[in-house]
């Protein structure tokens, strides 16, 4: 399928392999570190947007007191 | 440790800009459902100039994206990073002065596009004294969110800043690349580059306007106020900062997928279509993220009306992001473009996408704004289900247009001949569709109000907040001690970095697409029989820009024997090379004009241009009777030949001076002929129709080998 679609696209020049090679190696090197990163640091991260102004306890915060 | 300090968030800024939203939101879908009207009923035209069709629809887009969606931005952005950053609005003036610009700004296109100033180009149709405005007003918004995130208390940036950052990138190299003109006057400019070039630029902006100004800052609002209403943290962060990257990266390619099958380079159109196949990977990875905060959460959803909002807008961009890159399979184009299946595309966006989280957003956050609670519950329920009848209601008929308009355009009968040769066959057919359009548009608008009542109302019933008191632990410095972590830890710490790497991101993608085709001749096979426009045909071409005719007419004839037969020759690239602003256009509710020189009499065009319906009956053609009214003015005529020239069109130097009796010897010529066909008015040459005249039998002319035959 992938390939019916690049054959229809026409003529594909070095500009267009160009751009796809540095797409994917810049895919996979941030895909890479991201995956590598540490829990602890991603928990927090992700929890920022909850720690704001209004201290409501978060559900998973619920589910660890339970 | 480090001391506790107290501050308070500056809410006023973030209250202001929530009500321009509700206010400009009513507005600019009034003024679509006025042209939504326009086209069933042409009469509602009301031969006025100012409120003619062609004018309205940039002010509806206008208002819808920059006015609506603009101030719906600004509201989120101000609330989330003051509170992601724990920190106050850098500059109270700053804000102030982003604010009330930017309303200066939407009230100066609201009285500017009625008025017919417009450089033509899509989404940004506004002239050049407004764009220097809109700049300072938007660096003045940039300087305010870094002074912010500079002075934050908060060492990492959450991913939704992220967002933030790349629009306000992407957006000002986008607007100073699409908007670079050469002023004649106070309020008329003509662009940089022509033809091919400036389609290019223009669809790069275009498209990128809806990735960097619908989008990736509407990500970034998902991204806080999906897990804040959900109250539970985004499914994967991981998974956000791929979709941030790979989303940033690959949708400034995407842009010459508007431009499929036209005079633009095969290798820049294959590029815009393998971008934009790769682009349903991180949308979809970020639709789902979206999603997945819900699960185990499905039963709040049924409840809570802000989270059913939310849900229909991710939901929505979901549909849009996969709809696009199929809309870009050149087979699938070769459907869809010129048709009212891309109207029905944009709107999924516009309505379901940016309208839906806009109203979650806004139900969310004015109670606590106000320290009170929704003053009905059951009244925003309401909205939803009339908002989301409202939305179905209008994309379905029109995606049935599309598709009845395209096949029908590309129908022939079994003798080779068109099964529809007359255009406004197809026009007539999809009347009932406009009409069921304008059911759904109503019902979004009928929802909306309700909105606003309901907001209006809690907003009547608490008591504001003006400064929200908060406290958090200063800031200590890191400096040194991202020895040993990973780059990214490192790099969303510093917002500086995160700018120079988001803006490396997003200019690769424009320089290798654009640079070539904007520098390199070749490009652009010349064709010697191209001559530049007379002064009279240029008078007559800036008539048209004025009243947007583009709204409706291409003039681009695409290499299908459906078009050749009914148009004539395809469109070359080499023909477009005075084209300043190109005037390709995007949809085809009236047919191609590109090839309409010296199809009609000048008298047919004079009948036509006064009254379409005398001459196509039930043409929802909007009637332009000012131009027969009205004398034209030929005076910046110099000016505009010397502008042109400057810019690299062969006029021959002094041509400027005897511009304008070279074009009242041209409009002579064809008021005599029009007199000859029976067309008695006292001082017909010096009218503006006869410009336009002058224009329409330009087009295409200059290598068509002759006249063609009616259809
Ligand atoms: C609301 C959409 C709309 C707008 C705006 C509009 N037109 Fe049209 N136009 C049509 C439709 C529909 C037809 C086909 C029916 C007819 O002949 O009137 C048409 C037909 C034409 C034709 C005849 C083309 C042919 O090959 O038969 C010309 C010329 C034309 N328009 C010029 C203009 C110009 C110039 C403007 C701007 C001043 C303009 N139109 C604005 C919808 C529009």
């Amino acid at each position: 399928m992938f390939k019916y679609i690049l054959e229809n696209a026409g003529n594909i020049n070095w500009m267009a392999i160009a751009a796809l090679i540095t797409f994917f190696t810049i895919f996979i090197l941030s895909a890479a570190v991201v995956l590598r990163k540490d829990k602890a640091f991603i928990r927090k991260m992700s929890m920022m947007p909850l720690e704001d102004s209004f201290s409501q306890p978060t559900e998973t915060e619920n589910r660890h007191e339970a | 440790m480090a001391q506790v300090e107290k501050f308070h968030y500056d809410n006023a800024i973030v209250r202001n800009f929530a009500y321009a939203t509700m206010i400009w939101g009513l507005v600019g879908m009034l003024v679509g459902l006025i042209i939504a009207l326009q086209l069933i009923f042409p009469q509602l035209n009301l031969g006025i100039a100012e409120v003619s069709y062609g004018r309205l629809r940039p002010l509806h887009t206008n208002a819808v994206i920059f006015a609506f969606v603009g101030n719906g931005i600004f509201t989120g952005v101000y609330y989330s990073l003051q509170r992601l950053l724990k920190a106050r609005m850098f500059s109270k003036v700053l804000s102030n002065f982003h604010f009330w610009g930017w309303q200066a700004i939407i009230v100066s296109a609201a009285v500017t596009l009625p008025l017919g100033l417009t450089s033509s180009h899509e989404y940004a149709e506004l002239e050049w004294p407004i764009d220097i405005a809109i700049a300072l007003v938007w660096i003045a918004f940039g300087i305010n969110m870094f002074g912010t995130l500079i002075k934050r208390r908060e060492n990492h940036l959450y991913v939704a800043i992220w967002f933030y950052i790349a629009t306000w990138v992407t957006v000002t190299v986008l607007h100073v690349g699409n908007n670079l003109e050469l002023p004649v006057s106070a309020f008329k400019s003509y662009p940089v580059f022509a033809g091919v070039q400036d389609a290019l630029i223009q669809w790069w902006y275009g498209h990128n306007a809806v990735a960097f100004f619908l989008t990736t800052p509407y990500l970034g609002l998902m991204y806080y106020f999906l897990p804040k209403a959900a109250n539970r943290p985004v499914y994967s962060y991981k998974l956000s900062i791929i979709h941030f990257w790979a989303l940033i990266f690959i949708y400034i390619w995407a842009g010459p997928h508007h431009l499929l099958y036209t005079s633009l380079p095969d290798w820049a159109q294959s590029l815009g279509t393998v971008f934009s196949v790769m682009l349903i990977a991180p949308s979809w990875g970020g639709m789902l993220n979206g999603l997945l905060t819900l699960r185990g959460a499905w039963d709040r959803v049924r409840q809570d009306p802000v989270l059913k909002f939310m849900v229909v807008a991710v939901t929505a961009y979901g549909m849009s992001t996969f709809e696009g890159p199929m809309l870009s399979v050149k087979s699938v184009n070769a459907i869809s473009h010129f048709t009212d299946w891309t109207i029905g595309h944009v709107h999924i966006g516009a309505l379901g996408w940016n309208g839906f989280l806009t109203f979650g957003m806004l139900y969310w956050l004015i109670p606590r704004l106000f320290n009170t609670k929704l003053h009905s519950e059951k009244l925003a329920n309401t909205h939803f289900w009339i908002g989301t009848m409202g939305i179905l209601f209008y994309a379905i008929p029109l995606y049935w247009a599309g598709w009845t308009q395209s096949l029908m355009w590309k129908e022939f009968t079994p003798d080779g001949f068109l099964k529809y040769g007359n255009f406004l066959e197809t026009v007539t057919q999809i009347l009932p569709m406009y009409a069921m359009r304008v059911v759904g548009g109503t019902l979004y608008l009928v929802g909306n109000i309700i909105m606003v009542y309901n907001l209006v109302k809690t907003v009547r019933s608490g008591s504001f907040i003006s400064d929200e008191a908060a406290e958090a632990p200063a800031l200590v410095s890191t400096h040194g001690v991202h020895k040993g972590e990973y780059w990214h830890r490192w790099v969303e710490r510093r917002p500086v970095q995160m700018l120079l790497l988001a803006t490396i991101a997003i200019l690769i993608g424009g320089i290798i697409e654009i640079f070539p085709m904007v520098m390199i001749e070749s490009n652009v096979p010349r064709i010697e029989s191209v001559k530049p426009y007379t002064p009279l045909e240029l008078a007559g071409r800036d008539m048209y820009i004025r009243e947007g005719c583009l709204g409706c007419h291409s003039q681009m004839v695409r290499p299908f024997r459906s078009e050749t037969e009914r148009y004539g020759e395809y469109s070359k690239s080499g023909e477009y090379i005075y084209d300043r602003p190109f005037l390709w256009g995007s949809k085809r509710t009236g047919p191609d004009l590109q090839r309409v020189g010296g199809k009609y009499p000048d008298s047919w065009h004079f009948n036509h241009m006064l009254e379409p319906q005398s001459i196509s009956p039930g043409s929802i053609m909007p009637p332009y009777p000012w131009m027969i009214r009205d004398e034209l003015s030929l005076d910046i005529l110099p000016k505009k030949i010397k502008a042109l020239r400057t810019l690299g069109t062969p006029y021959p130097e002094g041509y400027e001076q005897i511009a304008i009796a070279d074009a009242q010897k041209q409009a002579e010529q064809i008021a005599a002929r029009l007199k000859k066909d029976g067309i008695e008015l006292e001082g017909l040459e010096k009218k503006e129709i006869v410009a336009m005249i002058a224009y329409l039998q330009r087009l295409g002319t200059d290598i068509k080998p002759k006249a063609q035959a009616t259809n």
